[in-house]
């Protein structure tokens, strides 16, 4: 006490708000109606610590009877869930937390009337007999020591030193104690004394007004450091031939999966004596009655090995990292990627991007794959003999193949076929070859030979796709266009007499029509869709002017017609009597996720004003300007008016008018909002875009197939707490995946979510390896095994049923037996062999009675001894009560 | 003013070319109309908050031009949307009879299963109508729709309109509250899935 005591001067900001408090705790306090002028002003740090303590119990509502249910269900304690509540508290200077801790149970309410008894014990003492709850497997150590329900510790401050000295002891026992006399608070208190790893507590509870006092006390003695014990545990060494892992052999399209070490890292075998009567145990150095295997009660408890290394989670951290690599592809795979030359097609690596990436119109001859291969090899073969090449052909050839297993059978077929550019990846160099370059190589073979990439749906890119998905779907898109291209100019060269090699082949299922348009050559429009300009312009240079001519050429037409499609019905142009033909159009380009993002955003981001909207109208014009012009083109001689009954046909009005004879006619015109004057020109967007990378373009594909991998997993071991998590990753993958910049760091947590799933289904796995051979056993058994193997995987504790006797049992049993004379045979080990008993780990013994203390006339109490008894260390905790009115 | 805002929300307004979309968003930010409404050209975009029971939501509206031609490039804006605004004109069946072909739209091209609809009958101003309420409130019930009728030039029912169906979406739960867009990842189970067979991610082999 002096001690603090001469702190208090030192704390001059502190003292108002102090003062302040203790003022709210006078009214608390009944000596402040006694006089008439209360004086605080006096009051020492201790007293306010005092009424601190008070004023917590008051605001946590803990005075008055412990109106608590019913003795605690059997292992509920366990089973139940534990709340807790914690604040800060001063003394002086000193930084303590003050923490109540209570068992969540159902209010039963109605059950309160009966057990307001004036005489009862508090709920604590009664806890202190009940033996529904001893030995709880995972609890707060005052739980597992005294079995309560209920109490508030008082523990220093994170970086305030222990409470070491007797007087601060004592001072902060005597605080306890004035605080639950003073409020009638029937809720245990502890004090944590002594260095935090030490685990001593000193404590109190106060019984109703017949002043009943318990005085309970921790007492600990540590002969050594409380070491880690082996004692009851498995070394994991023992178990690892019982693993039989997937360990090596990669395969492609398959993720590796499973643990590298034991995940188990012990089995704790609890056996319990329990009610045994005075007197009939021995149990001594040498001899003991209390032989485990005869215990009529075992539990097993599962300790896991933490963060055992696991394939699946090592490959996705590993993945994750290269994500957030700098360095470029060639420096993380090694040397072997060809470098470019000359300014087009500088990155051979970014081909796949080009196709959507916005400002790079690479014309169609110089995206030739013929140059870019003989750029290539030249490369290559100046490098040949300095760089290695980091993966193996046959490996590389088996990833080649297993992406595109049609190749297989399209080689075979092809060597009949006049190829045209030698770009198979067989014609490069073999040692040369790294993956991704193979990719991209493949890939322009495809294109420049009109084969599709396998295994995706037709059509436009699916939104729904991760974006690499959406980019080859693009890329098919386009191979399917060029299809239909060639196949136009092959007839139409074919006309001409003009022999031509065309390779492709199958139908298009795509309309093929629209593709042949090739309007007004050498007039390209801009368009501000970007893959619309690569796509498109690629059409228009190839055309070099041999536009297709529509056969139905009238003679009577001064300019030649263009591009038609079919006729509107038997609809006729306004000004002549031609007919008016609807022109062969050209489709939007498909676009993928990225892109359309970037387009809603700058669409979005002109505002909402009549400018900003103008301003949109221009930008997407382009469509509505290629369609007019392909119109014009298709019908010369027409009039805004009949491309508007084509194309918006409700905005032309026709109505019946009488003219200068009196006949009625039909009159039509353009509604007035098509005659407001609007000039639609196409406006120019740039904008330079850094193409992701090809890891982070794969991580939602990588993420997928191990999100994939796991339900597999899962489903031959089915563990419904990994069932239910795999739910809600696969919810939480596609919000995390969905976006298309990535957030590092939640994608982080959430490989380390897969990794703890992947760790629980190695560990159900091991220990089904383990309680699974069971010899001479009955389907019961082996029934009764598996029910045991997905409780201990669920339950913190389980029950062996037939204890020792029991099929699980004598597993366990055997399990002990080998690990000890594992343990046997390494003389590093050697204290270990002399036990008796099997693993023989910590002994814990709780002895219950009621006497009467401290006067033989005083009234009989609950009185507890808890003790452990383990190789280096040993624990009382002793909860001793004693009357406080007869003495 | 964004602070209280307690979501973002991206509605749509569909339909026929010359419904009177562009006029009934135009009603509901601005309060004004424009007989002489220019046609849309691809994609319009306005913003709104709105207060729903003291909830704001900031309203990110898009308009889409209703030609023919136009339907290969709007639908791109579809994605993301949490409610959708289905216009026909009460005096042209042929917007009516055309809705058909905007829900199949819907559904193809939205990411999300649960988008919040809302059929709207336009120019009931008019004296020459020639569909009648309760087709509408037929063809709304058949699909599961909000119904409203509505006119852009004489403001009925235009404010109403979008109150309720933004109520609605904030009343739809999973629908608004996530920031991220798209739908649940289905793996595996696909014989559960029935229609919709959105097998996961990506199917790279």
């Amino acid at each position: 006490m002096p001690e603090i005591e001469t702190e208090t001067g030192r704390d001059e900001g502190g003292k108002s708000q102090q003062q302040h408090d203790t003022d709210m705790a006078a009214d608390s306090d009944p000596e402040s109606e006694v006089f008439e002028i209360t004086d605080f002003t006096t009051a020492s740090e201790w007293e306010r610590f005092v009424s601190r303590v008070e004023e917590v119990l008051n605001e946590w509502k803990l005075i008055g009877l412990s109106a608590g249910s019913v003795n605690p269900e059997k292992g509920e304690y366990t089973s139940g869930t534990w709340g807790e509540k914690c604040l800060d508290i001063n003394f002086a200077d000193f930084k303590f937390y003050i923490t109540h801790y209570f068992l969540k149970q159902e209010c039963e309410k109605d059950n309160g009337k009966d057990k307001l008894e004036e005489d009862s014990f508090p709920l604590a003492m009664q806890d202190l007999l009940c033996m529904n709850n001893d030995f709880p497997p995972r609890a707060h150590c005052l739980v597992r020591w005294y079995g309560i329900r209920e109490f508030v510790v008082i523990t220093p401050g994170t970086n305030c030193e222990a409470i070491i000295s007797e007087s601060k002891c004592n001072l902060l026992h005597s605080s306890v104690s004035i605080a639950l006399a003073n409020s009638g608070c029937q809720v245990p208190i502890f004090v944590q004394i002594q260095q935090k790893w030490r685990r001593v507590y000193a404590g109190e509870c106060q019984g109703p007004g017949c002043a009943q006092t318990l005085r309970w006390s921790t007492f600990a003695k540590v002969v050594t450091c409380p070491l880690c014990l082996r004692s009851t545990s498995l070394s994991a060494s023992h178990f690892d031939t019982l693993l039989g892992g997937e360990v090596g052999g990669v395969e492609f399209g398959k993720l590796p999966f499973g643990a590298c070490e034991e995940p188990i890292r012990e089995l704790h075998l609890a056996t319990t004596w329990p009610h045994l009567a005075e007197g009939i145990v021995v149990d001594n150095d040498v001899y003991s009655d209390l032989d485990p295997l005869q215990a009529p009660h075992w539990s097993v408890r599962v300790r896991t090995a933490d963060n055992p290394q696991c394939l699946l989670g090592d490959f996705l951290t590993e993945f994750f990292k290269l994500c957030g690599r700098k360095e470029s592809t060639e420096e993380v795979l090694g040397r072997g990627m060809p470098e470019e030359e000359g300014k087009e097609n500088s990155d051979i690596s970014s081909a796949l991007s080009k196709l959507t990436e916005p400002a790079a119109a690479v014309p169609i001859s110089k995206l030739s794959v013929s140059n870019i291969v003989h750029s290539a090899r030249k490369h290559i073969r100046r490098h040949r003999h300095t760089d290695e090449s980091p993966l193996k052909t046959d490996v590389l050839n088996s990833v080649l193949l297993y992406l595109f297993p049609d190749a297989a059978v399209e080689k075979s077929s092809e060597s009949s076929r006049n190829r045209t550019a030698p770009t198979n990846p067989s014609g490069i160099a073999e040692q040369e070859k790294t993956p991704d370059y193979e990719f991209v190589l493949e890939l322009r073979y495809r294109w420049e030979n009109n084969y599709l990439v396998y295994g995706l749906a037709a059509g436009p890119p699916d939104l729904r796709c991760c974006l690499l998905h959406q980019k080859l779907q693009m890329l098919n898109c386009c191979i399917e266009r060029k299809r239909a291209r060639d196949e136009a100019r092959k007839v139409l060269e074919g006309n001409r007499g003009r022999e031509r090699k065309v390779s492709g082949g199958g139908p298009s299922d795509r309309p093929t029509a629209g593709s042949t348009r090739e309007v007004s050559p050498g007039k390209s429009w801009d368009s501000w869709s970007d893959s619309e300009d690569e796509f498109f312009e690629c059409l228009s240079d190839q055309g070099e002017g041999e536009a297709p001519h529509a056969e139905g050429d009238k003679e009577g037409s001064k300019v030649k017609a263009e591009g038609r499609l079919h006729p509107q019905g038997n609809m006729t142009l306004l000004n002549s009597t031609e007919l008016l033909y609807i022109p062969v159009t050209q489709e939007p380009a498909p676009m993928t996720e990225d892109l359309l993002e970037e387009q809603s955003e700058v669409l979005a981001k002109l505002g909402t004003s009549a400018e900003g909207t103008h301003l949109r109208a221009r930008m997407q014009s382009a469509c509505l300007l290629s369609d007019m012009e392909s119109f014009k083109a298709a019908n010369p001689g027409c009039a805004l008016d009949d491309f508007v009954r084509w194309y918006s046909p409700r905005d032309y009005v026709e109505e019946e008018v009488e003219d200068e004879k009196g006949n009625m006619v039909l009159k039509g015109m353009m509604s007035s909002r098509m005659m407001i004057p609007g000039n639609m020109w196409v406006e120019a967007w740039e904008s330079a875009r850094k193409p992701a990378d090809v890891t982070q373009n794969l991580l939602p594909c990588i993420l997928h197939a191990a999100i994939l991998k796991l339900k597999e997993e899962e489903s031959v071991e089915d563990i419904p707490s990994v069932k239910k998590s795999i739910q809600q990753a696969i919810s939480q993958a596609s919000k995390l995946l969905h976006t298309l910049s990535h957030d590092y760091k939640k994608l982080e947590d959430f490989i380390n979510q897969l990794m703890a799933l992947e760790t629980a289904i190695t560990q159900a796995r091991s220990l089904k390896a383990k309680f699974a051979t069971c010899e001479g056993g009955t389907a019961e058994d082996t029934e009764e095994l598996e029910k045991f193997v997905s409780s201990l995987l669920e339950d913190p504790e389980v029950v062996v049923l037939g204890a020792g006797q029991g099929p699980a049992g004598s597993i366990i049993h055997r399990l002990f037996i080998n690990s000890q004379r594992a343990a046997l045979l390494s003389p590093m080990e050697d204290e270990f062999g002399l036990e008796k008993k099997p693993g023989g780990g910590s002994n814990k013994i709780l002895l219950r009675t009621c006497v009467p203390r401290p006067a033989p006339y005083s009234k009989a109490l609950p009185q507890r001894l808890f003790c452990v008894l383990m190789k280096e260390e040993f624990r009382l905790a002793g909860a001793f009560s004693s009357d406080t009115t007869f003495f | 003013m964004d602070d209280d805002v307690i979501t973002t929300l991206k509605l749509l307004i569909i339909g026929e070319s010359g419904v009177g979309k562009s006029s009934l968003l135009l009603r509901f930010t601005e309060d004004t109309f424009d007989p002489d409404q220019a046609a849309t050209i691809g994609v319009d975009f306005k913003v709104k908050t709105l207060s729903i029971d003291g909830n704001k939501a900031k309203l990110a509206i898009w308009d889409t031009a209703g030609q023919e031609r136009f339907r290969t490039l709007t639908p791109s804006y579809y994605r993301g949307a949490q409610g959708v605004i289905l216009v026909y004109d009460v005096t042209k069946r042929e917007t009516f009879t055309r809705l058909e072909n905007w829900l199949n739209e819907l559904e193809t091209y939205t990411t999300r299963n649960e988008i919040v609809k809302m059929l709207v009958g336009n120019k009931i101003d008019r004296d020459d109508p020639e569909v009648d309420r309760n087709e509408g409130l037929k063809f709304a019930r058949k699909h599961s729709m909000l119904f409203i009728e509505a006119s852009a030039k004489t403001k009925d029912g235009v404010q109403c309109a979008f109150e309720e169906l933004v109520e609605k979406i904030l009343q739809t739960p999973g629908l608004w509250e996530s920031e991220n867009q798209g739908q649940k990842v289905r793996l595996g189970d696909q014989e559960h899935d029935g229609g919709r067979a959105c097998g996961g991610y990506c199917s790279i082999p």
